[in-house]
């Protein structure tokens, strides 16, 4: 069926049930403290905001420029979300289907207890690519945004420009499966608002087939380019849920592990050996590449890792709270065909 | 003139290292021209400040030969006296290399490198006539026509530049050009229109007045903590801040070519290893601290130490922050301490 309904009416149905759940949790003293999404102050912006209060839900907001995964701000703990006395809060936190699946896999490692969470559950339409618009509309400063039927609508002091909603969100997000977080049994209580049952994920990553049809040196030219102009601030691990190690490979000192130039070699080291760290934890949320200042776009080394992921282990991160990540467990059966051989 | 940019550059080009605005990936950066055909004159601003020329986010400082543990040579750089010129540098970021040589050389310590650097470069800046709405120069002391940090200055007529030697380096330059026309007194007079237009459409406007004795009796105040609450710690308000100065210096040995450089790269206040002590004690541990010396190096050191504030007002850290953390909100947070205080008196 064609999606009649505009996006903007669908996002305002889903802010209004999102802050009465959010209300209601509040109320009930559920939860101390709901992690969501405010109105950026920058145009294509959201801001992560922390409430407390009744009243103060009125500033959450749903629209589909709320590209930060809020499980970031679960690990590690940050000192607003411990009491003194109490311990570790009740956290309520507006979750899209990537951000309950970042919840679900840290909790399989072991990094936050979903007993203290309640997800409120939220049908994401997917996320505007921010950095396309902004690279797209170009040297014109970006006064207002806002959709309008299936468009994205950019307005500047002289200009206004139009972009298609399904081609103008983020890639990942057009492959997306898990648009709601996903429904545990075992943990049924914990999500409330709008989950989605998920067994299996059938996924033909047909959008990798381009990608996967270049020579090597075509792929070690697209992974240069891409990378290039990173300034190595990092933003892409600090917005990643899965990047809470107390101390990064790259910042080890003592002695150092790897250098941190600019040098491309020793960028492409970084955001390679980061990749791999993510293989089968990744939950594809592209927080990565709404945040990067130089608009570096990282989909498709994440989608690789996903395929292979899946293919080799059959494993898709943040759905099972029960299931190790293939890099954390061993299997006799464990598929090994890069092994080679004598003879 | 302005279609004689590329004559400019093809004059100047050779006897110095050209550095304009040219789009790079989308990107809007300061880099060395090869093609002037490859030269933005339609910008706002760079997304990189040009600081990166003359502070580039990795440099070499010196080479070195080894032989075994000992060091038997050192190469110095000898591109230094190499001599450059930055066209079409806004006011904001000129005025970002006063307050970087108030670093670089501070005290005792000259930065050789940079300041070399710096005395060899012409500045050619161009007025700017549509200030984003993040823009706050004229909060910080600034004007979007303010020529003081130039040594040439252009105001944008749409057809022409209109072309003003500041400086006497500008002016010996200026006088090579034979090829500017005498300015008429109607292209002035658009100039000043042009400014007090631009001056009068900025609106983000800062009070900034005093804003070092507010912050400097609040260093354990819990708007830190409020400040720094949805910080994910990353490096980009001070990766693209014209005025961060922060580097860290490594030496990059390779033993099995007897052979090694000592490098600096960019460091910022926001990460992990900042201020970290050999012992594991970190002064600034949290992102509440990170934050708030941000925030205090910028207004509360820099007027301490050079009597100046440490802030051009590019709006570069609010257009970029992952998280909408708004420098304007924290102002305006650090501003309301003082009225609560006062409210608390007289109540």
């Amino acid at each position: 069926m064609v999606i009649i309904m505009g996006i903007e009416t669908e996002n305002s149905e889903i802010e209004n049930s999102m802050r009465e759940t959010a209300r209601s949790l509040l109320k009930e003293k559920k939860v101390d403290v709901i992690i969501g999404y405010t109105n950026g102050t920058v145009p294509l912006s959201s801001a992560p905001i922390m409430i407390t209060k009744e009243e103060e839900v009125e500033k959450l907001i749903w629209n589909n420029l709320c590209y930060v995964n809020l499980a970031k701000y679960l690990v590690p703990r940050i000192p607003q979300l411990i009491d003194p006395e109490k311990g570790d809060l009740k956290v309520g936190i507006v979750s899209k289907g990537c951000v309950g699946r970042a919840l679900i896999h840290l909790s399989v490692e072991n990094q936050i207890n979903l007993e203290n969470i309640k997800m409120i559950g939220i049908p994401c339409n997917g996320i505007i690519n921010r950095k396309r618009i902004e690279k797209e509309v170009g040297e014109k400063e970006i006064l207002e945004v806002f959709a309008f039927g299936n468009d994205i609508v950019v307005k500047g002091k002289d200009f206004e420009q139009e972009f298609s909603f399904e081609e103008y969100i983020n890639e990942l997000c057009k492959v997306c499966k898990v648009k709601s977080p996903p429904v545990l049994e075992e943990l049924a209580e914990i999500c409330i608002g709008e989950c989605q049952e998920i067994s299996s994920i059938g996924d033909n990553f047909e959008d990798l087939v381009e990608f996967e049809s270049k020579t090597t040196e075509e792929k070690w030219d697209y992974i240069k380019d891409t990378l290039e102009t990173c300034t190595r601030c990092y933003a892409c691990r600090e917005a990643c849920p899965m990047c809470y190690c107390n101390l990064c490979f790259v910042d080890q000192n003592k002695p150092i592990w790897f250098e941190k130039t600019t040098e491309i070699s020793e960028i492409i080291a970084f955001h390679l050996v980061r990749a791999m760290h993510l293989a089968g934890r990744c939950v594809a949320c592209g927080a990565c590449s709404s945040v990067c200042p130089m608009g570096i776009d990282l989909n498709l080394i994440t989608r690789k890792l996903e395929k292979i992921v899946k293919e080799r282990f059959n494993f898709t991160s943040g759905i099972d709270s029960k299931k190790m990540p293939p890099m954390m467990d061993f299997s006799m059966d464990d598929a090994e065909e890069f092994m080679l051989e004598e003879d | 003139m302005k279609n004689e940019i590329g004559k400019l550059y093809i004059e100047l080009g050779e006897e110095f290292n050209f550095y304009a605005p040219i789009k790079e990936k989308g990107n809007l950066i300061f880099k060395r021209v090869l093609n002037p055909d490859d030269i933005v004159l339609d910008y706002l601003n760079s997304k990189v400040p040009p600081k990166e020329i003359l502070f580039p986010k990795m440099e070499v400082l010196f080479e070195y030969k080894t032989d075994g543990k000992d060091v038997t040579e050192i190469i110095e750089r000898t591109d230094l006296d190499e001599k450059n010129i930055i066209f079409g540098i806004r006011p904001c970021d000129a005025h970002s290399f006063v307050l970087l040589e108030d670093f670089f050389a501070f005290g005792d310590y000259q930065d050789e490198i940079f300041l070399k650097k710096r005395a060899n470069t012409i500045v050619i800046g161009i007025g700017c006539n549509t200030p984003k709405s993040t823009c706050f120069c004229t909060s910080v002391e600034g004007h979007p026509f303010m020529k003081d940090d130039m040594d040439i200055f252009l105001v944008d007529l749409s057809e022409k530049y209109l072309v003003e030697g500041v400086s006497e380096k500008g002016k010996e330059l200026m006088k090579r050009l034979k090829w500017l026309t005498d300015a008429k007194k109607q292209d002035i007079q658009k100039a000043e229109e042009l400014s007090k237009q631009a001056e009068e459409s900025f609106e983000t406007k800062l009070d900034l007045k005093d804003i070092d004795k507010k912050l400097d009796p609040n260093f354990e105040h819990p708007i830190w903590a409020e400040i720094s609450d949805i910080c994910i710690g990353c490096g980009t308000c001070s990766f693209l801040c014209p005025t961060c100065t922060c580097f860290d210096v490594i030496d990059e040995n390779d033993q099995y070519n007897n052979k090694g450089r000592r490098i600096r790269i960019w460091d910022t206040c926001q990460f992990c290893l900042y201020t970290l002590h050999t012992s594991g004690h970190n002064p600034r541990d949290s992102c509440i601290e990170r934050c708030r010396n941000r925030i205090l190096h910028k207004f509360c050191y820099y007027p301490e130490n050079y009597n100046t504030l440490g802030c051009v007002g590019c709006g570069r850290c609010i257009q970029l922050c992952p998280v909408n953390n708004d420098l304007r909100a924290i102002i305006e947070k650090v501003n309301n301490i003082k009225k609560e205080k006062e409210e608390k008196i007289s109540a």
